[in-house]
């Protein structure tokens, strides 16, 4: 048998084992190219030009070969141990490491260039269908010309090119470092020698704990009104982050056991199966994987916060819309809006209008804003803001020594909340007017060119609003006072009253919500799908090392199964309890996730929209039914191992 | 009182065309209480024999009976369920769960049956306490010696007060000293206990401690010697006697 025969046999019978590094492969590669041919495709320049996405995209597949590249070296990491026999047998028949390593790496050549023009092929074929997703997402029509890009190819053979020469470098390294003896062992040496928890142990799992536990409590105060000075915001955003993921890290190293080893002195000895199988191998595994698992759990939660967060405020988009423009159509002159009444009108499309008298105010509130302005640049004692008329709002009657506020942004109030009455004065340009304020509605009832983009909004009785403007402070006023809601009765007809607005070049302080909604669409619509892409691709990379390890720990528990087959446990006995440790092993990380990305997206989700649970939610279930199914994967591989183990 | 009995065992490994006979007929009856011992050869098939016997592999063609149940019909859930109840087991490996304490590995049989915890503490008391155990309960495998694994193992397989016991060369990896204290044990809780032993090995000191020895050869029953009042030096002459003629390992005494 020549060498070329000896590749050749090893790849045919390696092809098996290998299945899943080469779906990985594949699937990096496509992700890869796909993501590439994107950043080139020509029908792209729209959405790249409307907010700069280029640079955005350009960020992300950095990240992306990152992320790519790490995994493929742990996977190559794990499977180049698995070969590790039959590198000592070749040893032992004389062969020199160097034509061993010159053997593997043809062996690794051949499979990985097929992989990677796999790869590539899956990819371009994909991209067209990831091109329509994106422009289903941004509400951008056309389609899409599927072409093939040179130079998303030549970037793509480039970059995996590099990944292959540190594949090489890393086996290269391995196999030196290694002596025929070492070969033999290497699969029983690589988990630490079993040990008792030691009482440092036991004070890491507690410091961990603690660690997460505050940064969890630090988090819920960061916007609460406690961290005023971006400084003070910033250093309390660190100190969040390291206290997290240190503790994280302790959690792995001694919690976990810690735990464990509570839960196990408490039977006594007296163990069942599945405590046998789950307990005890995750004891002593979970400590030397904390790093592996820290990173996992981390990146997770990153992907997660930051997925709920864009998708919080793609799916507030109209709603944030609403906020601003709270008609179909505002409008703040006369001209312009009987221009596109009468336009409406020529089109049959039938409408609500409504008209209001805004008027600016200095007031002073310092009775009831009870937070340090500075940092906002505001006056307690003198702000602007917008007034109107109680007669103005339908459903709205004030008496004249009473104000009530409507329209308070969420960011905003959470850096200066108001109390829920007190004493205002309403300040003119001779008199002033004193009021009891009595309450905040939630309704915005003017756009937000009045209103600064957030402040409240005064409603003030009849005779109040007339006296005020009489009374007006030139200064400080708006170039309008008057908004104009134009409301379209039917839905279906929105659309055309929007491209009559568009075609009539109004002037800038006109505004279409349909516009706002659609802009901020494309806003979020992008970085939700390169928020997405990376997520998709860190939770795939994540399950697959999770995987690949439960494929490498259960050929090292194989005797146990046997030992425990012979007992007389059954199968089904022994799957039971593997389901258990499953739960574990990808549960943990899972949930840890879970929990750090939801209090991060509980700390600031207010500043990205205007509805946390349901997108949120919808987020995290579709995160973990994706991540599950790598859970039932390493079950099914698990099923074969132990079928197979009473036999040998 | 016949605990096991196995009519015309045969075992055939591979297909039609390359087909290799192991086991070729065999008729064994075993009784309640007894030490039994089977030898051979390398390849003479008394692994496989064990195997059989205790279920871990089906026979061919044949019938095994243990306390009356034809065990050769059973489905593999039934098997396990038997394997359970009815056998214990001691390996030449030890096959000890590295990750569980002393302590947990012995108690691992009990964990199916669902005995309560005080019963199972009493007895895995009795039975470490009896093999000298008792105080290593809480260190983990790789912590003991050799032979304190061996007994480790053996209380495994007797803390659920199985009907036969098999060993499968139980001293094969200990040094002499630890062999004889592991046999002496053995043949000690053999007594008290009237536990039924069925060991493999080939080392004719560790066949000597049993009340007879069954030789395989090819497949096939050679011999049997019974010890009934002899001394364990004199059945251990015989045994090597024995040994010499059926052409295993010679002994030049």
């Amino acid at each position: 048998m020549n060498i070329n025969r000896l590749i050749f046999q090893n790849l045919k019978k390696n092809i098996k084992k290998y299945y899943l590094y080469v779906f990985a492969l594949v699937f990096s590669v496509a992700l890869y190219f796909a993501f590439v041919t994107l950043q080139y495709d020509a029908s792209m320049d729209e959405v790249k030009g409307s907010i700069k996405g280029a640079a955005a995209i350009k960020t992300a597949s950095i990240l992306l070969v990152l992320i790519v590249s790490i995994f493929l070296l742990y996977a190559n990491n794990i499977f180049i141990k698995r070969r590790s026999k039959e590198v000592g047998l070749l040893q032992l028949i004389g062969m020199t490491k160097n034509k061993i390593f010159r053997i593997l790496s043809v062996e690794n050549l051949i499979l990985y260039f097929i992989s990677l023009f796999i790869g590539i092929f899956v990819g371009f074929s994909f991209s067209k269908l990831i091109i329509m997703i994106l422009f289903k997402m941004l509400d951008i029509e056309g389609i899409s010309q599927l072409y093939f890009s040179k130079q998303a190819f030549i970037q793509t053979v480039i970059v995996f090119c590099v990944i292959y020469l540190f594949i090489m470098i890393m086996n290269y390294i391995f196999i030196q470092k290694q002596t025929i003896l070492s070969l033999f062992r290497v699969t029983s040496s690589t988990e630490g020698k079993i040990k008792k928890t030691s009482f440092l142990e036991a004070i890491i799992g507690i410091v961990g704990i603690t660690l997460i536990l505050l940064g969890y409590y630090v988090s819920s105060m960061l916007f609460g009104g406690d961290f005023t000075s971006i400084n003070e915001l910033f250093l309390a955003m660190s100190f969040i982050l390291g206290s997290v993921i240190i503790g994280t890290f302790f959690f792995y190293k001694g919690s976990v056991r810690f735990i464990a080893n509570i839960i196990r002195k408490s039977k006594g000895g007296y163990l069942n199966i599945n405590e046998v199988l789950s307990l005890s191998s995750i004891m002593f595994r979970m400590k030397s994987n904390a790093l592996l698992l820290t990173i996992i759990t981390t990146v997770s939660a990153l992907a997660i916060g930051l997925l709920s967060l864009t998708y919080i405020a793609y799916y507030s988009a109209e709603q944030a819309a609403l906020k601003n423009v709270p008609a179909n159509f505002a409008m703040t002159n006369i001209e312009d809006a009987e221009l596109f009444k009468l336009a409406l009108l020529d089109k049959n499309i039938a409408f609500n209008e409504n008209i209001i008298d805004v008027i600016q105010v200095n007031i002073d509130a310092q009775h009831i804003i009870d937070s340090n302005l500075s940092e906002l640049q505001l006056d307690p004692n003198s702000m602007t803001i917008s007034v109107i008329s109680d007669q103005s709002i339908k459903d709205i009657d004030v008496s004249a020594d009473e104000t009530i506020l409507t329209g308070y942004d969420d960011f905003l109030s959470k850096f200066m909340p108001l109390k829920k009455s007190g004493p205002i004065k309403l300040i003119g340009q001779h008199e002033v007017i004193p009021q009891q304020y009595v309450g905040l509605r939630n309704d915005y009832v003017i756009s937000y060119n009045f209103t600064e983009g957030g402040l409240p909004v005064a409603i003030v009785d009849e005779t109040v609003f007339q006296r005020l403007q009489q009374d007006i402070n030139p200064t400080i006023q708006k170039p309008t006072s008057l908004y104009i809601g134009i409301d379209i009765k039917d839905d279906k007809q929105i659309k055309a009253a929007n491209e009559i607005f568009l075609a009539s070049n109004f002037s800038d302080n006109n505004e279409s919500r349909l516009e706002m909604s659609s802009y901020q669409k494309i806003n979020m619509g992008l970085s939700m799908f390169i928020v997405g892409f990376l997520g998709l691709t860190f939770l795939i990379t994540s399950g697959c090392i999770l995987y690949f390890k439960q494929m490498d720990e259960s050929e090292e528990e194989k005797p146990s199964y046997t030992i425990l087959r012979k007992l007389g446990y059954t199968e089904d006995d022994l799957l039971r309890g593997i389901r258990a440790k499953q739960l574990y092993n990808f549960g943990i990380p899972l949930i840890i996730g879970l929990f750090h990305s939801y209090f991060a997206v509980q700390s600031g989700w207010f500043l990205f929209g205007t509805e946390v649970w349901t997108p949120m939610i919808i987020v995290m279930v579709l995160y973990t039914m994706l991540y599950s199914i790598f859970g039932i994967l390493s079950v099914l591989y698990y099923k074969k191992v132990i079928k197979a183990a009473l036999y040998n | 009182m016949n605990i096991l009995e196995a009519n015309k065992i045969a075992k055939s490994f591979g297909n039609k065309s390359n087909k290799e006979e192991v086991l070729k007929g065999i008729d064994i009856t075993i009784k309640q209480g007894e030490f039994v011992s089977i030898m051979g050869a390398s390849g003479s098939g008394k692994t496989t024999l064990l195997n059989v016997l205790s279920s871990i592999d089906k026979v061919s063609f044949g019938t095994i009976k243990i306390n009356n149940v034809e065990m050769t019909k059973m489905k593999e859930k039934q098997l396990a369920e038997f394997r359970k109840k009815y056998l214990g087991f001691i390996f030449q490996e030890y096959n000890l769960l590295d990750t569980l304490t002393v302590k947990e590995n012995i108690l691992l049989p009990l964990s199916i049956t669902k005995i309560p915890k005080n019963e199972a503490n009493q007895k895995f008391k009795e039975v470490a306490t009896e093999l000298g155990i008792y105080n290593l309960k809480d260190k983990y495998p790789n912590e003991i010696s050799g032979g304190q694994k061996q007994r480790t193992s053996a209380a495994r397989a007797f803390i659920h007060e199985p009907s036969i016991i098999f060993a499968d060369e139980p001293t094969g990896a200990l040094d002499s000293k630890s062999a004889s204290d592991l046999l002496n044990k053995l043949s000690d809780l053999n007594q008290k206990r009237n536990s039924t032993i069925i060991m493999v090995t080939h080392d004719p000191i560790a066949a000597s401690y049993c009340n007879r020895v069954i030789f395989i050869k090819d497949g096939q029953i050679y011999t049997q010697l019974t010890r009934g009042e002899q001394e364990r030096q004199s059945f251990l002459s015989d045994i090597m006697k024995t040994q010499g003629v059926l052409g295993g390992v010679h002994y030049e005494h």
